[in-house]
């Protein structure tokens, strides 16, 4: 049916999915989506209901495309055109649901071989140990999902659907349910694998601290189309793309440089790039002179006229009001303190302030209020 | 107590039971998940059995398996003899009239049946016979026992579509409850009420059986 | 409200006292039309009403001992009847043998078997698989036939070849249907406007069989014994006893 040059994936290039897919729903939402994953995580990201799912499930072939192509390395899983559409069992699409879909009648370690039964008895249980081990589950093997714990269970399923070895990784919301040391945990063991197989891996989130942490790349989708994809601070700062900073709810992104750390406060001082600016943000694993890069929600930020006193936030900021803009309900502010920070407040805050273009004003910024945007070196 | 019909009701129920298990699987896997348009149309055919009366039933099924119908010609062709008054002709009639009993309890499991799982199998490269077998089968298992244990205590106790096709012939078509009859009509009520009292006692113990496999599902 | 309803009562009742009385008979399937028609002369003469009832006399018999109430029972074997009488649940004096039965041969009417010139032979016939009695176990035309086949020496060969019915009707069902070629059923049955035109039949000699008598009786429960008597002197009339015969039922022996 298809011209099937899968072969081996050693250079993520050639391993790597291009996905433009169409579909139309009877309810008259329509998913008109272009987009490409190398190796590593590629976080799509959306509300719910903005068709992120859906481009998991084309990619799966759970659902077939109205119209589109998509192609996974050299090998064409899906093209309307050339009526192409190779059945889900022969993609090699691993998939974690959002629900997770362990087989309950089954135990970690049967969930795991599962998609073996092509192998050998001996083949299929090393592969399943090895499995077990690097994911941290050989402990539970024995136990049916209903006796795992919500990490457990979602690493099984990652595993089950490693241990076939996919070349791709589709993940729906897949640390949705889980704390964040748990989450963490399970991020860095998935990077792990994917050091060795570098199989494109296609994260969705509603969630944007995952979404602007996570990934390599990122896709923002919103009612079925994609308004931007490339690195996070790319499609964060994309100045015209209003809508994703809405969505990502993160309107001052900074470059900055660990200046020193204060473990016994539990926060560090970073001297925002190409400024002067110090801002205390909240203490990481991470040396002093690394670089980090700091989001600050516009709401997050205060405003005031005269300079506070007696406050508990760490970080005062003399500047001045570059502009006003009422948009909708809210007034948004730009101020220059050496860099330009934007602010969000009320169109009430700004008449009892008697703001205007040109004043003096003061800035507090909470600790907590920076958060601190994981970055993985390229 | 006449065993002779006794045990000729439970080979039969027997027999029927196992053929629906066979013939049941397909069609209640098609029920349950065919989008086809009028699908309805043949699960009312399937359903049809539980309101008929099985007299009406029992009727149409000896006029079709007789040398009239097209049918029954053919089965005259084919084997020789006519398939009324034989034990084949009351097993095929058992199958019409208890498919519903085995086919709907198979179709509502296998409905039950969390549908992303069949997609999560088909992603790890299983085919959808293979799902069938290692998913679907293993989580309906309450509702296949129910439908098994149903068909054979229905089939067991069945009565108007054996008198309709059967003839009452000791060894070959009188079944159980078709002696209860013949002994109620002769005034033997006590040997009459033997007999009832057995089948009522087994009818009661496969039922206690649906309903204890359906207490102990799999958890989550 | 009140006197309105008491005007009601009175009305009913009033209407219930000047109403013909109204009797409810249990018969035989085989009197099916037999019975109609006499019932109906019966009433169209005295203005009473009477409710037919027709099923399985074994039937019949189970529901008056466990407490029905018809006023008259006229069934195809006298046994039910002698029964009842013995054990108080009927008028002892009231039995009485309107008729007997007659058993044919009968076949439908595309059968390749010619009746009149085989008789007995027909049912040695290898075209004939199956050949339907009713069910000699409790069904008098099934009893009859039975020990017609003895008598003539036949029930050895044919032994493998008998399907039952439940009753005589049944019984002629499955002939009718094709499934069985040929079948022993009663007279009543195959001169009945529903089965005259459906095929041919061969009065099988009344000296090889049992007589069949049939009885009728008042049940002790009966609501109206008085319209019961009545009804069963009707029957018992040349104009009834015509229409009887005329439906295949043989006049009652003289005097029981």
């Amino acid at each position: 049916m298809t011209a099937d040059v899968a072969g081996d994936v050693d250079s993520a290039d050639k391993g790597s999915l291009s996905a433009h897919i169409q579909k139309r729903f009877p309810g008259g939402f329509e998913l008109v989506a272009k987009l490409d994953a190398l190796g590593g995580i590629t976080v799509v990201f959306g509300r719910s209901g903005s068709g992120k799912t859906t481009v998991l499930n084309c990619v799966a072939g759970l659902l077939e495309p109205d119209a589109g192509r998509i192609q996974l390395g050299g090998r064409v899983l899906f093209d309307s055109e050339r009526k192409v559409n190779v059945p889900v069992a022969r993609r090699r699409v691993g998939y974690v649901f959002q629900n997770l879909a362990l087989f309950p009648h089954l135990t970690a370690e049967q969930n795991i071989t599962y998609g073996l039964s092509r192998l050998e008895a001996s083949a299929r249980r090393s592969r399943a140990q090895a499995m077990l081990e690097q994911f941290r589950i050989a402990n539970v093997a024995r136990r049916r999902p209903a006796q795992l714990s919500g990490g457990e269970r979602q690493r099984v399923a990652l595993a089950r659907s490693l241990v076939i070895e996919p070349r791709v990784l589709l993940l729906d919301e897949p640390l949705a349910a889980l704390d964040l040391p748990t989450q963490s945990q399970l991020i860095a063991d998935l990077r792990s694998w994917n050091r060795e197989h570098q199989i494109p891996i296609l994260y969705v989130t509603h969630s944007q601290r995952e979404a602007f942490a996570l990934g390599e790349r990122v896709v923002v989708l919103e009612e079925g189309k994609i308004l931007a994809q490339g690195q996070p601070q790319e499609v964060l700062r994309a100045p015209r793309q209003e809508t994703i900073a809405q969505l990502a709810g993160v309107e001052n992104i900074f470059d900055a440089r660990v200046m020193s750390l204060q473990e016994t406060l539990g926060t560090m001082t970073c001297r925002l790039e190409d400024s002067a600016v110090h801002l205390e943000v909240p203490l990481a694993k991470i040396e002093a002179g690394a670089t980090v890069r700091i989001a600050i929600h516009a709401g997050d930020i205060l405003m005031a006229v005269e300079r506070p006193r007696g406050l508990s936030a760490r970080n005062l900021l003399a500047g001045r009001v570059l502009s006003l803009e009422q948009q909708g309900i809210a007034v948004h502010a730009c101020v220059d303190c050496g860099v330009t920070f934007q602010v969000r407040l009320t169109p009430g805050a700004r008449e009892s302030l008697h703001l205007d273009v040109g004043r003096e004003v003061w800035l507090v910024i909470k600790t907590y209020s920076c958060h601190l945007l994981e970055h993985e070196p390229q | 107590m006449n065993w002779q019909a006794l045990a000729l009701s439970v080979k039969l129920a027997f027999v029927v039971s196992v053929v629906l298990f066979v013939i049941g699987m397909p069609i209640a896997y098609w029920i349950a998940y065919s989008r086809w348009r009028w699908k309805f149309l043949v699960e009312s055919v399937v359903a049809l059995p539980l309101v008929l009366p099985p007299t009406v039933l029992g009727f149409y099924l000896l006029v079709a398996m007789g040398p009239r119908s097209p049918l029954g010609r053919l089965w005259l062709r084919a084997f020789g003899h006519s398939l009324s008054f034989t034990f084949e002709g009351l097993v095929v009639a058992s199958l019409i009239y208890s498919l519903p009993f085995t086919v709907q309890p198979f179709a509502a499991a296998f409905r039950s049946v969390d549908q992303q799982l069949a997609q999560a199998s088909a992603t790890l490269g299983v085919s959808r016979l293979l799902t069938f077998a290692r998913v679907t089968v293993p989580l309906s298992y309450a509702g296949i026992i129910t439908g098994l244990v149903l068909s054979f205590a229905h089939t067991l106790g069945e009565f108007g579509v054996v008198l309709m096709v059967g003839g009452n012939i000791p060894g070959v078509t009188r079944t159980v409850s078709i002696d209860i009859y013949d002994q109620v009509q002769s005034l033997n009520y006590v040997s009459a009420n033997q007999t009832a009292l057995l089948l009522l006692a087994v009818s009661f113990l496969t039922l206690s059986v649906v309903y204890a496999v359906n207490r102990k599902v799999w958890a989550l | 409200m009140k006197t309105w309803l008491c005007l009601l009562l009175l009305l009913i009742s009033v209407l219930a006292w000047c109403a013909p009385g109204e009797i409810t008979v249990a018969a035989a399937s085989d009197l099916t039309f037999a019975l109609t028609e006499v019932a109906h002369r019966f009433e169209l003469k005295t203005g009473n009403r009477v409710k037919l009832a027709f099923g399985s006399s074994g039937n019949f018999y189970a529901q008056i001992q466990n407490g029905a109430t018809f006023d008259v029972f006229f069934s195809a074997d006298l046994d039910y009847p002698r029964k009842l009488a013995a054990s108080g649940l009927a008028v002892a004096p009231t039995l009485w043998v309107y008729g007997t039965g007659r058993i044919v041969l009968w076949v439908p009417a595309d059968s390749p078997l010619n009746l009149g010139k085989m008789g007995m032979k027909a049912l040695l016939d290898p075209s004939v698989q199956k050949i339907a009695i009713a069910n000699p176990a409790h069904a008098p035309y099934g009893r009859a036939a039975k020990a017609a086949l003895h008598n003539l020496k036949l029930y050895a060969l044919v032994r493998d070849k008998l399907v039952l019915g439940e009753n005589i009707s049944q019984t002629a069902q499955f002939v009718a249907s094709g499934n069985a070629q040929i079948g022993i059923l009663a007279l009543s049955l195959v001169v009945a406007p529903t089965m005259k035109d459906k095929g041919t039949y061969w009065e099988i000699p009344a000296d090889s069989y049992p007589s069949i008598e049939q009885a009728a009786i008042i049940p002790t429960a009966a609501t109206d014994k008085t319209l019961a008597r009545a009804f069963l002197d009707y029957v018992r009339t040349p104009e009834a006893q015509a229409i009887l015969r005329e439906y295949g039922f043989q006049p009652p022996p003289e005097t029981k």
